[in-house]
């Protein structure tokens, strides 16, 4: 009785890793294990699409994991993941490594203050230009919130950035012409860590993806953090055609419009490395491309131009045929 | 059997030898000394200055120490001289609970309890600001991590004291707390240096907790209530940098080399000290 027991859970732990390998290769009969990894930004949209596409597939099973853009990109070059979630453009050095990029979808940053700001009322009424913003990240020229205003107080300006490599960061410094080293501030790990100090900072500024700024059940930003408006035609007041923040569905239209500025808007991409030779990889991301872009809207993204998704299949098409 | 036990230490060798080799591309541009003791990190502009990482893991090791090394030895004096067995029965196992709580558990932890308790607290009774990530909010996290294994050793150390040196003491006509004082802790001094040795090379590595609430501010610290950015935060935080920007990943191996050696170094002392203070009880 033992010995077949155990011969037994011999058997079933020999075949058990077999359950994962994929010998179909075509419609939902395509089955294999993918793994993500990266940006916090592409984090909700990447957990949409998995459930979605292994409902399709049920062969096939897929992990995802965040981390920062910076972690996803490393860990697909190293070839430690199949996908790389990367919020930030592509660098030169990483293509090199063999960087294979597809733009999938589309969002924001946006910078954010604490609802118990003492001057909160004139700071929404009047909005921050970039020069502002590089004044409170870059060159510290803007140190109070009071003395932005014009006024004598002590109110000081308490900025916060990511510590972690990510593309939040490198977009946020990117709008401003520079990097995510160049930002100056506290530096908090993760999207939702930089959006709990500021919440608990009533004078902190931080910046956070348009996912992690506005609670994706009541779509208005998430309690304890109100949006900073950019000014964008700086005169020095926002003006009602700049004043988009009030809900997620607001901002995504600002966006999509151009009416906020890219950057901080900007393409969210799946990086691989090389051309995606694997079945369930190619399947996955040309599902991606084509009904996966029903999702973006409702999971709070801006989808992508009908030209930039046919030249993503394009790309991976002449890289998967079979 | 023997090749079996051979595997680890030819395995630390393997990781020091690897991130040798790693760390080669930066350390042939620039000299050791210039990389140690530069304060500029900016690696776009190819600057790799690591004192405010050094120092930074420095200030926050030495302000757990200083904290927990008190604490720790109270509580194994008390825990092995005054407490009933029964209590110390059951405080052990609960210690050695905290050993095993995760360091992301400590991190969030710290965020919620340490980080306000420095900047709303602490910070205002000294007349200082501090938005709570600093310096201090680290050194009390890794102090909480230390407490165990300070603790651990120290009581093995007193217990490995004869009993008879303590009756023969009291039997003079000293007092518990005379015979804790000039027997006790002079015979286990060596045994307590070594405990507290090996809670620094503990708290030399430990990385998540510490670079929640350190604020990661790469800039060499002035004051308990600034932010710092310590050596293994550095590694952690920038791992993803390492295939974007030339020699980051060098930098980076290099980092974790200069850790490495640093762990290594302290943890073989302390072995070294402890080994020597139980032949001498024999």
């Amino acid at each position: 009785m033992k010995k077949a027991f155990v011969a037994a859970l011999a058997a079933v732990s020999l075949l058990a890793p077999m359950a994962g390998t994929s010998f179909g290769q075509s419609g939902s009969s395509v089955s294999g294990n993918l793994s993500l990894s990266g940006a916090w930004a592409l984090y909700p949209m990447a957990l949409k699409w998995v459930e979605e596409f292994q409902k399709l597939y049920p062969g096939v099973r897929i992990d995802v994991q965040a981390g920062g853009a910076g972690k996803g990109i490393a860990d697909a070059l190293a070839g430690m993941v199949d996908v790389g979630m990367v919020s930030r453009e592509i660098n030169p050095a990483e293509l090199e490594k063999g960087a294979f990029v597809v733009a999938v979808t589309k969002d924001a940053v946006v910078p954010t203050l604490s609802v118990r700001n003492p001057l909160l009322k004139e700071l929404l009424a009047r909005g921050l230009k970039k020069e502002e913003f590089a004044g409170l990240w870059i060159t510290k020229t803007v140190t109070s919130w009071d003395a932005l205003l014009g006024r004598k107080g002590k109110a000081d300006a308490h900025v916060y950035t990511r510590s972690d490599a990510c593309g939040a960061a490198e977009t946020w410094a990117a709008y401003m012409g520079k990097k995510q080293e160049d930002l100056g501030g506290i530096g908090v790990y993760g999207d939702p860590g930089l959006a709990d100090a500021v919440k608990r900072d009533p004078l902190g500024v931080g910046f956070n993806n348009v996912n992690f700024a506005y609670d994706a059940r009541s779509l208005k930003p998430v309690v304890g953090i109100v949006i900073l408006p950019i000014d964008i035609d700086g005169n020095g007041k926002i003006d009602p055609a700049e004043n988009v923040y009030a809900t997620r569905n607001d901002i995504t239209k600002a966006i999509a419009d151009n009416v906020y500025p890219s950057p901080p808007a900007r393409d969210l991409y799946f990086v691989t490395k090389g051309k995606p030779a694997k079945p369930a990889l190619v399947a996955f991301l040309k599902w991606v491309l084509t009904e996966g872009q029903k999702y973006v809207p409702e999971t709070g993204y801006i989808p992508l131009s009908a030209a930039k998704l046919s030249e993503g299949l394009d790309k991976i098409g002449a890289a998967g045929a079979k | 059997m023997f090749l079996l036990t051979l595997v680890p230490s030819a395995l630390v060798l393997l990781i020091i030898f690897g991130l040798y080799e790693k760390s080669k591309a930066l350390l042939g541009l620039k000299s050791l000394g210039s990389l140690l003791f530069s304060t500029t990190w900016s690696p776009l502009r190819g600057e790799f200055g690591f004192l405010p990482f050094i120092m930074g893991t420095l200030w926050v090791t030495a302000v757990a120490l200083v904290i927990a090394v008190p604490v720790s030895l109270f509580t194994a004096i008390y825990l092995s001289e005054y407490a009933p067995k029964v209590f110390r029965e059951f405080a052990k196992p609960v210690i050695d609970l905290l050993a095993g709580i995760p360091s992301v558990v400590f991190g969030v932890w710290g965020i919620m309890v340490v980080v306000p308790f420095v900047g709303n607290v602490l910070a205002p009774l000294f007349g200082v600001y501090s938005s709570g990530y600093s310096i201090l909010a680290g050194g009390i996290v890794l102090a909480i991590m230390i407490f165990p294994t300070i603790i651990h050793v120290s009581l093995e150390v007193f217990a490995s004291i004869p009993v008879a040196l303590r009756e023969t003491s009291l039997s003079l006509g000293a007092t518990r707390w005379e015979t804790v004082h000039h027997v006790v802790l002079r015979k286990g001094a060596q045994g307590i240096l070594a405990a507290s040795i090996l809670g620094l090379s503990r708290a030399f590595g430990e990385t998540m907790a510490v670079l929640m609430v350190v604020g990661n501010v790469p800039l060499v610290p002035k004051s308990l209530f600034q932010p710092g950015y310590p050596l293994p935060a550095l590694i952690a935080n920038n791992y993803g940098e390492m295939m974007s920007i030339p020699l980051y990943d060098s930098a980076l191996m290099l980092a974790a080399l200069v850790l490495l050696v640093v762990v290594l170094v302290s943890s073989i002392l302390g072995r070294w000290i402890l080994v020597k203070a139980e032949r001498r009880a024999e």
